[in-house]
């Protein structure tokens, strides 16, 4: 294999896997509360709990 | 409201007190149309599932936390509550409660029934268990118990299928009108929750229920709510004086007017026969199975049996899993040109995964097992039998099953603490749990066991195996001890439990949370555990040496991991270890098994393991500067008792992470394991040289 491509196939993984926690921080914090699950609810502070 | 999924026509929610067989129902409905996740903000898993009404419009039916009322004693109750007021965000209120109830309990279950009914949301009672209740003799009036709750009365045999179709149909009813208050409150009681009903910022139709609840909470409770400003706890403040001076308890005259109903519901629907069968065969087992010393038998017994399969049973799947992960990683190397990328794939993500997914029979076996034991009633009972032990260190005996299991492997044991209902309990088990020697410190307490008594018979090495295994046990019932004074300071839990009478166990429920559990474990496993494996390997690895023609050790040196290996030399150097020590702790930070193999790595051995002569060999041969051996019985004795202490186990951290739903309780874990595993090794070394031990 091309060593060039090979440091590019390995680069991407690398990239992609640090990027996999930094998304995966980013999306929880953006939620704005911790999400045990990983179900992506999405939860929001800004909901008030039983308003209409 | 069905607003989340456009296609949901309906949301129901299943609730009911434990053991009624919410659960079976919920199965039966939804089939494999499940989807498990956590309630947010809390570690109560949401359960839920899609299935179809009689006329096949599809709905979404969510399976509540068992429980006996909507006053909260367990983040499980809370959340039922949550759900059912619609206060919990990302779960729409449902549109629908099937409310289980146990016929053969008829009067216990009609608490919540009562509650229900006065949330105004459409219920269908589903009475389940008619068959034993019925055998307990008991006879249900089904006419006068639908008359007097006023909602459709499905008679059920969750076990037997029986009654779904009728179920379906109810819930299918269109429109469902709201259920009618049946628990008639005393005026000025009603006045008051009206008049607070009002200020609730709340939609109405939830607003006399939740002003029901609030009035009936004690003063500590109230403070502690966080949903509501303080004007309307101060306005619930005063509508309980107002209330007291008026000569009503606003705590108990609710729940005094709820059980005059259910009497008066009782009086007309529930006929009481003679003797019963069942509860006298539960009793007699129970006479046998609780009883202090044949309890014992039968207890260690069964736990023996379920060890005795996560050990050896799954062995042969693992095995399988194992030869799959070498040809697949050897299918790589001859396919994959060699360099970095070939390394990444087979050493990292294959080796990294596969090390991970090889535990899955031992899971699976495990659930399968809790399953019988949960289903049976038998848990029930090997808890109380476990909880006088227990609670000897502030635990409860729910604790026990997540310990034991956490000797196969910790997360497994971590996920079982699930059925411990208070918060605080639950956290110092899941912070003890990994204490537990599991089956991936095996490999090194083999090697270290065999350059330490190179000589020594197997009933000596065993000897020290074993001494290991306690080791972690009392450092594990110690710690617990320690963080019930501090920490987690509370009482030692009383243990209430209700004993369910014995049942055959549901084979397809079984099955189903074997498939929900391995599911959940291998998506963490192509996830988490992946991202990690590329991670790690990348740490070890870059950069590399600027000759071509170095050695792996002196790759594995240059690498940021071997220079951490180097970083920490002056920390572990008071436990006898060098730095390629150093390098085998850093490299076994994601999993403890890796030492060995990273060990290989640091001696230029292929494809080590704990059984392989010629690593062994190269460790005993390895001498310091001043030409003393590296591995002494002392470090190696020390070595194995930082393993016994130390988290090393990323997995169990990222477990601990989902569970307890913080980056706080992993942390503070890994933290006060290191430091537990330094201090014992420390202690170890140090102490035995002044002994004279080498």
């Amino acid at each position: 294999m091309n060593p060039l491509l090979d440091q590019l196939a390995v680069a991407a993984m690398v990239c992609g896997a640090v990027a996999f926690f930094i998304v995966r921080f980013l999306r929880k914090r953006a939620a704005g509360k911790s999400c045990a699950g990983g179900c992506g609810c999405g939860t929001s502070k800004a909901a008030k709990p039983g308003r209409p | 409201m069905a607003g989340a999924d456009p296609g949901v026509t309906r949301h129901v929610a299943i609730a009911g007190n434990p053991n009624c067989g919410k659960s079976t129902i919920f199965n039966a409905l939804t089939g494999l149309r499940q989807k498990v996740g956590n309630y947010p903000g809390v570690t109560v898993e949401k359960k839920t599932g899609r299935f179809f009404g009689s006329h096949g419009e599809p709905m979404e039916l969510l399976d509540l936390p068992g429980s006996y009322s909507l006053q909260v004693r367990s983040p499980d109750e809370a959340v039922a509550r949550d759900v059912l007021l619609g206060r919990l965000p990302g779960t729409p209120r449902p549109d629908v409660i099937i409310c289980v109830v146990d016929a053969s309990n008829l009067e216990r279950n009609l608490y919540l029934v009562a509650q229900m009914l006065e949330l105004q949301i459409p219920v269908v009672v589903a009475l389940n268990m008619v068959d034993v209740a019925e055998k307990n003799g008991a006879v249900i009036d089904l006419m006068a118990l639908r008359e007097k709750l006023g909602v459709p009365v499905i008679p059920t045999v969750a076990t037997k299928g029986g009654g779904f179709i009728e179920l379906r149909q109810a819930v299918s009813r269109s429109p469902l009108p709201p259920p009618p208050v049946c628990a008639q409150m005393p005026i000025v009681l009603e006045r008051e929750v009206m008049a607070l009903a009002k200020q609730l910022p709340v939609a109405p139709e939830v607003a006399r229920g939740e002003a029901l609840l609030l009035l009936t909470l004690h003063d500590e409770a109230l403070d502690a709510i966080t949903q509501h400003d303080r004007t309307i706890i101060d306005a619930t403040r005063s509508a309980q004086q107002r209330l007291t001076a008026s000569g009503i308890d606003p705590l108990s005259a609710p729940v005094d007017a709820r059980y005059d109903w259910i009497g008066q519901v009782c009086a007309a629907a529930l006929h009481k026969g003679g003797a019963h069968d069942a509860t006298s065969i539960s009793d007699q087992l129970d006479g046998w199975l609780t009883h202090r010393i044949w309890g014992w038998v039968a207890f260690v017994g069964m736990m023996a049996l379920m060890f005795f399969c996560i050990f050896t049973v799954a062995q042969y799947p693992m095995d399988w899993i194992d030869a799959a992960k070498t040809a697949l990683a050897n299918w790589t190397k001859a396919h994959v040109p060699a360099g970095d990328l070939q390394s990444l794939l087979a050493d990292g993500i294959i080796g990294g995964v596969g090390g991970v997914v090889i535990f899955l029979p031992q899971i699976l076996i495990l659930f399968f097992f809790l399953g019988i034991l949960e289903d049976t009633g038998y848990m029930a009972r090997a808890a109380f039998i476990m909880d006088r032990l227990m609670s000897k260190v502030g635990l409860h005996g729910k604790s026990f099953v997540p310990l034991l299991s956490s000797f196969a492997c910790a997360i497994p044991g971590i996920m079982a603490t699930r059925t411990i209902e208070n918060r605080k309990d639950r956290l110092v088990t899941i912070l003890v749990a990994p204490l537990m020697s599991c089956s991936a410190r095996l490999p090194v307490y083999v090697v270290m066991i065999a350059l330490m008594l190179p000589a020594a018979s197997a009933w000596e090495q065993s000897g020290i195996m074993l001494a290991m295994y306690l080791t972690g046990l009392i450092a594990a019932f110690v710690m617990a001890w320690i963080f019930k004074k501090t920490l987690l300071r509370g009482d030692t839990p009383m243990l209430l439990l209700e004993m369910p009478p014995y049942r055959l166990p549901s084979w397809r429920g079984i099955a189903q949370r074997m498939w929900e559990r391995g599911l959940l474990f291998l998506r963490r496993a192509g996830t988490v555990i992946l991202a990690l494996s590329i991670v790690l390997w990348a740490l070890l690895t870059f950069p590399k040496p600027t000759h071509s023609d170095a050695t792996p050790s002196e790759a594995l040196s240059h690498s940021i991991g071997g220079r951490m290996g180097h970083a920490i030399e002056p920390l572990i150097a008071p436990l006898g270890y060098d730095w390629k020590i150093g390098i085998g702790l850093v490299g076994s930070f994601a999993a403890r098994e890796v030492f060995v193999s990273t060990m290989g790595q640091v001696y230029n051995i292929e494809d080590a393991d704990e059984t392989s002569e010629p690593l062994r060999e190269q460790m005993r041969a390895e001498k310091r500067a001043d030409g003393t051996a590296v591995f002494t019985p002392l470090v190696c004795l020390g070595l194995m008792v930082f393993y016994v202490l130390a988290m090393q186990c990323i997995s169990t951290v990222a477990i601990v992470r989902r569970e307890t739903n913080s980056w706080f309780w992993p942390l503070f874990q890994i933290a006060y394991m290191t430091g537990l595993a330094w201090i014992g090794a420390f202690v170890v070394y140090q102490g035995g040289r002044l002994l004279g031990f080498q």
